[in-house]
């Protein structure tokens, strides 16, 4: 046994989930996920690679904020309901202090015209990156006609149309889920 | 002011329960609601909480905070953020045990296989909509171009796209 290497142990206190969870927000510039990996994974090796990238999926899968989706499902694991408010707010306490501070610092020098300039180049940096995720994940699709055909659909409804989502997705995940029975997607 | 904090609620609650693929997914409802509908910010607004969020360490998630800190001060803050974050947790906590129960289920896998055009289509309506939002005319869609390439055909971490606007936004845009 004592040759095994060091195994996974999920957090044995409450104090140790929170502790975890602010580490990973309050260092989580440009998105929260290879923090998360780094700091479950590597650093407090609380679970398996295999286990976190399963965790991440449901994450995905489901609606909502996905890294707090995650610390909903890790804290009920590990310590029932106590967990997942552990780790949600270990998870966002320093964060959200760091953005409003942001905020209250540009809100005092939105007047000046170098720094509005500077903070939408970056919110444009930004759309461009939302792009770049579309071009990255839409790759794997781009063999498939009818998947095309429901991005190009969204993006003209949703986009171009301003068409709600509440319309939009439900209409659109019918068509999709059709189209995956199908075996189109 | 306690009507505003419900408003609050409602919306992102709501926005909560349709944000499939995460906070990029729902940016152009988020934008449409807060600009079009409640009149939160202006467009040009948007784009710079927007910003100020990506600026920022944390879950992207935090631009709720800064929507309802505009709206209704800390209060909204602390409200947009927990509405936005709320339901989808309730159902996390509910379907984390079905998921596995169903790793094999073809409704699963159908369902899976179905959000994915969907989830590309409604981040790539973000990015138009952010850019559209924001005031510069073709100097932001260059900026927004150089990023995307940054994102889609490197392995930067996604910083050095928020710097590289940052810089090129204060020479191009002021």
């Amino acid at each position: 046994m004592a040759a095994m290497p060091p195994a996974v142990t999920p957090p044995r206190s409450l104090t140790e989930l929170f502790l975890g969870f602010l580490s990973m927000g309050a260092r989580s510039f440009g998105g929260v996920l290879p923090w998360a990996h780094r700091v479950m994974v590597e650093e407090r090796r609380w679970l398996t690679p295999a286990d976190f990238a399963e965790t991440v999926g449901l994450c995905q899968f489901l609606p909502g904020p996905n890294i707090g989706n995650a610390t909903i499902v890790l804290g009920k694991r590990w310590f029932g309901v106590r967990g997942a408010v552990v780790a949600f707010l270990g998870l966002m306490a320093l964060p959200f202090v760091w953005v409003l501070l942001l905020g209250a610092l540009y809100a005092d020098f939105a007047g000046n015209p170098t720094v509005r300039a500077v903070v939408t180049g970056v919110g444009a940096a930004g759309a461009g990156l939302f792009i770049g995720t579309a071009i990255k994940l839409g790759r794997a699709l781009a063999r498939k006609p009818a998947a095309l055909s429901l991005i190009a659909g969204c993006f003209i409804a949703v986009a171009l149309g301003r068409v709600t989502l509440l319309i939009v997705l439900p209409v659109a995940l019918g068509l999709a889920v059709l189209a995956a029975r199908k075996t189109w997607l | 002011m306690a009507l505003t904090l419900l408003d609050l609620a409602l919306t992102f609650a709501l926005l909560s329960l349709v944000a499939f693929g995460g906070m990029p997914a729902v940016m152009p409802e988020l934008q449409r609601v807060t600009v079009d509908v409640r009149e939160w910010t202006s467009p040009s607004e948007f784009v710079q909480l927007f910003a100020v969020a990506q600026a920022a360490p944390g879950p992207n998630v935090l631009i709720a905070s800064l929507i309802g800190w505009k709206a209704a001060g800390l209060a909204g803050a602390v409200v947009a953020l927990v509405a936005f974050c709320a339901p989808a947790a309730v159902i996390a906590w509910w379907v984390a045990g079905l998921w596995e129960r169903f790793r094999d289920s073809p409704w699963r896998l159908a369902v899976q296989r179905a959000l994915a055009p969907l989830v590309v289509g409604l981040i790539l309506s973000g990015g138009y909509v952010l850019g559209a939002s924001a005031e510069g005319g073709w100097r932001i869609w260059l900026i927004a171009c150089a990023a995307a390439v940054v994102g889609f055909a490197t392995r930067l971490n996604p910083l050095w796209a928020i710097a590289g606007g940052a810089l090129l936004g204060g020479l191009l845009l002021s």
